[in-house]
């Protein structure tokens, strides 16, 4: 049991939950966040806590083994967030549209990289949900 | 500095137990009724004994660890399941006897609303570490309690 990170949560990347997790399990890539599903306890705090709704435990209808893996994988390759960054300036445009996971991008988050600044494209991958 | 771009913030929502009446002191009244109980266990008291050495630090912890969860304050900040799988004593069985004593003790100090959150949340995390340990430990008892949960049996007899 654990939960999941969504795509709502590509190229808005609010970063609330990892203000309330309380056991330090998100991951940062360069525009979405994920959960590390060893270390969540699925306490459930984050999920109100997200503004796009993109957060559900992997019990939801929503969720699907190919996020859930997605989540395990980038968990092990990014970097541990623990403090709330600035969301990128265009977050509120993305929240909810449709197809973004053609944005995703597998590169980590960076400290000196401000998000949407000119230069910093997201770098795309293969990867698709089954 | 440029205006801050409008979304929601935290500060905007409150956690689950603020609807149910959970307050700090609350909290604290359940945790140190708690560990009260298991401080005196047969079962639990030995594993907790040598597992903490510092209680007054251990309790303030909990405080902190309940007060993230149910009133999402963010105070704690830990590793529960990798401090929980480095415990090489601990068996399935505890576990059942932790939610046992931790139902007892919410039953005794909470409302009946708090209480029922409190139970509810300490099952699902009881799960995920018992689903953790399950598969670092890769044991038959382990696995046939996280399958189980309350059903599994309490003794090891």
């Amino acid at each position: 049991m654990t939960y999941v990170v969504l795509e709502n949560c590509i190229k808005c990347k609010y970063m609330d939950c990892v203000e309330v997790c309380p056991v330090d399990c998100f991951y940062a890539g360069e525009n979405m966040l994920v959960i590390h599903p060893d270390e969540c306890i699925d306490c459930g705090v984050c999920e109100p806590e997200c503004p796009a709704d993109a957060i559900v435990a992997d019990s939801d209808s929503r969720s699907s083994d190919a996020w859930l893996k997605l989540n395990a994988d980038y968990a092990r390759v990014w970097p541990n967030i623990t403090h709330k960054g600035a969301p990128p300036a265009d977050a509120a445009q993305w929240d909810g549209a449709p197809g973004k996971l053609a944005a995703f991008s597998s590169a980590p988050h960076s400290e000196d990289e401000a998000p949407g600044a000119p230069g910093s494209e997201p770098r795309t991958v293969p990867w698709r949900p089954r | 500095m440029p205006a801050a771009p409008s979304y929601p913030s935290a500060a905007s929502r409150e956690g689950p137990g603020v609807a149910v009446g959970v307050t700090e002191s609350l909290i604290r009244n359940q945790v140190h009724t708690f560990y009260g109980k298991v401080r005196s266990d047969p079962a639990l008291g030995p594993i907790f004994r040598d597992a903490v050495s510092d209680w007054d630090h251990h309790l303030q912890k909990m405080c902190d660890f309940w007060s993230s969860v149910l009133l999402m304050t963010g105070r704690f900040k830990g590793a529960p399941m990798a401090v929980h799988a480095a415990l090489t004593t601990i068996r399935p069985t505890h576990f059942a006897r932790w939610l046992r004593l931790f139902e007892q003790s919410a039953r005794e100090v909470c409302p009946p609303d708090a209480a029922d959150l409190f139970i509810a949340r300490s099952r699902i995390i009881a799960e995920a570490l018992q689903l953790h340990l399950a598969s670092v430990r890769k044991e038959s008892a382990w696995i046939l309690a996280a399958i189980l949960g309350d059903a599994a049996p309490e003794d090891d007899s």
